[in-house]
Formats: C-alpha cells, structure tokens, sequence
C-alpha cells in the first residue's frame, strides 16, 4: 500500500510543472553528458554552460547548454560562481533535436540539473516557495 | 473503541487545521513579491499567455497572427519572429504569465507592479482618474485600478503598442485593447486573480484568460532581469541558431 502511495505521488509531482516549451529541444529526453567546463555564462535571460565532452570516438565537441536566467538561478540556489572552467561535471539535459551539440537544463524541464564529480548536486528547483 | 477513533479524528482535524490554515489577508494590500504558481493543467499553448479559450480573431487579427513565426506551441518552427528575440519589450499581459516574479509597491496615489523580467515598473493609478480617451500606445499601457471591497482589487487598462504578443505562442492584439485585471487576496500568501481582453479590433468576443493563483514569496527578491540585445544575440549565435537547424 504504501509503495503504491509513493508511485502515484511521483507520477503527479511530475505532472504538476509545465514543460519549458521549446520546440528546439526534445522535452520528453533527459541525457546525461559529462564533461569540463569551459565557461559558464550569467546572463539574462538566458544563462549559459559551455562544456567539452569526450564523444565515443575519443574527439573533443564542445557543448552549449541554455539555462535560465540568473534570477531563476539565484532562486534555486545558485552563484555566478557556481561553476567555473575545469570543473569536470555531468549534466542531466535535453538535448536538441536536431542532434547538434546544444541543449536545455533548467526549470523548464524537471529532472534536469547538474552533478560535480564528488556527488553533489544543482538542481534548478525554487528554493524561495514557502 | 468508535467513540476513542471518533475523539481522534476529531483532535486531528483540529490539529490539521491549526497547521494548515492560512493567517488572513491584510487589508486593501497588495505588498510584496508575488510568484504564479504553476498548475498541471497550464499547457504549452498557455506559455507566457492568457490561455483559456481564445476567441475567433476577425479579418485584421487573422492577418496579424499569420505574420507571427513563434517558437512555441502548435504553429512552433526554430528561429521565428518572436519580438522578444530580439529584447524588444515583452509588453502586457505577456510579462504577467512570464515565469518570474513581480512586486506590488503601493504609493498614496499609485500602485506599482515591478517585474522581474526587463525591471518593467507598471504604474497602476488609484487617484480615481479615468482613462484617457485616445492614449498614445505604451508598452505596458495607461492602467488605472480600485478596491472594490477590502481584498480585491480591479485594473483597468488600455493603449498597448501593438507591435507586443499576448504569449509566446504567438496571438496578436490592437492598440485599442482593453484589459480587465480582478487581483483577489483571499488570504495572507493567495491572491486569486482573472484577466479580461476586450479587443474587437482583433478578437470576435471578449477573451476569457484561465484563472490564475498567485503566491506571495517573502524569501524571493526582484533581480534586475534586463534582456540585453548584445548578450541575447551572443547566446542566439551560439546555441539558438545551432538548435535550429535542419537535421
């Protein structure tokens, strides 16, 4: 009983936020690509993180990762400094459609969010509701 | 053994409410950072949009909503002409549906609603003045409003520039259009609010927007959220264009 309990609670959690919307990424994939940082960009309103991912062959692409703006971000707990070049992380994301290396992780989009290399986690969840 | 369940029950119906129930609306206050909480049954054609049921468009509405290319919704394709872009206002209602927040402020003869989004600051007179009769086209209008009883709150607005969207899936509306805003405190942290579009010019009756909740976000702060044309046409070079292209 109290398993089932918990299943239908996930299935309404997810339910309840709206997708990001956009027609370039597909919203209904989450992808994990890991890779280090090149640069993280804070701005409005889009907020950017750009990365280089070892593909299967062993050669060097360079990921663009939308996010949100920085008041998104700052409300789900993080910095201008959250990242920074030569950090090793994966991102949980939505890749494009169209198979080139850009991508959407943010509010938008639950289940996306970033891991660092030592397990600790930015989600891009509202930390200010009560 | 039913009468002890019936004395818990009841003791934990108490409990439950004492915890649960919300402190009570100050009064003819709108104060505060407010946030619109997102509901299961908001769709992709309600992004940053009224949503509801949206009205038939006339001849000129019609003709307006086929030169729109959005980047969301039915009619979606990447790139697209999406004013917003571009950083070009985001103009009103849309801004109020966009996921951020805003601050009411209240002055002796104006309300002020600032958004996150741009750092738009909307004046909304309360001196009792009417609208003007044929306002020059604002990005966010000439709005007046009142308290027509100790919670709610009622806006009246007009003289939009009509180069804005009502939402990001596109949808038009003349400078003439009309908007009716109903703001409901109905407790503490819950305002519940409805929105009204008269514009005949473009829509063949008044558009019904879908209720809306809006919560109040005590640990939340206006950032200064300006689209910056250079920053946004960076980020467009490098990963909205390379999303849009065909496979």
């Amino acid at each position: 009983m109290k398993k089932q309990f918990t299943f239908v609670f996930l299935i309404s959690a997810s339910m309840l936020v709206a997708h990001h919307g956009n027609t370039a990424y597909d919203e209904t994939a989450r992808v994990r690509i890991k890779g280090v940082v090149t640069e993280f960009i804070w701005t409005n309103p889009h907020s950017q993180i750009y990365l280089d991912v070892k593909d299967s062959s062993g050669k060097v692409v360079n990921w663009g990762v939308e996010t949100n703006s920085p008041g998104i971000l700052t409300r789900a707990g993080w910095t201008r400094r959250s990242l920074k070049a030569g950090d090793e992380i994966t991102i949980i994301l939505c890749p494009a459609k169209n198979g080139q290396p850009v991508a959407y992780a943010g509010s938008g989009d639950p289940g996306t969010k970033v891991i660092f290399a030592d397990g600790r986690e930015l989600d891009f969840v509202d930390k200010t509701i009560q | 053994m039913t009468k002890s369940l019936g004395i818990i029950v009841i003791i934990e119906s108490i409990l439950g409410l004492a915890v649960f129930a919300q402190p009570p609306a100050p009064k003819r206050d709108l104060s505060g950072v407010w946030a619109m909480q997102r509901t299961p049954e908001v769709t992709v054609e309600d992004t940053q949009s009224p949503g509801g049921e949206i009205p038939a468009l006339t001849q000129w509405g019609k003709a307006r909503y086929d030169l729109e290319k959005p980047g969301y919704g039915k009619r979606a394709a990447p790139g697209g002409n999406d004013p917003i872009l571009q950083c070009d206002p985001m103009g009103f209602p849309r801004i109020l549906y966009f996921p951020t927040p805003f601050e009411f402020i209240q002055a002796p003869n104006r309300v002020l609603q600032m958004f996150e989004r741009d750092h738009v600051v909307r004046e909304i007179w309360t001196d009792g003045r009417p609208l003007p009769n044929d306002p020059d086209p604002l990005w966010y209008g000439y709005s007046t409003g009142k308290w027509v009883d100790d919670f709610t709150f009622v806006v009246e607005s007009t003289g939009y520039d009509d180069r804005t969207w009502l939402g990001a899936v596109g949808y038009p509306h003349s400078e003439t259009m009309r908007v009716e805003e109903r703001y409901q405190r109905v407790d503490r942290d819950t305002i519940n609010f409805t929105l009204k579009i008269e514009d005949p010019q473009a829509y063949a009756k008044v558009w019904i927007a879908r209720p809306r909740v809006f919560k109040l976000r005590p640990k939340a702060e206006i950032r200064q959220g300006y689209c910056v044309a250079s920053e946004e046409n960076s980020f467009t070079k490098r990963i909205r264009e390379p999303g849009a292209l065909s496979k």
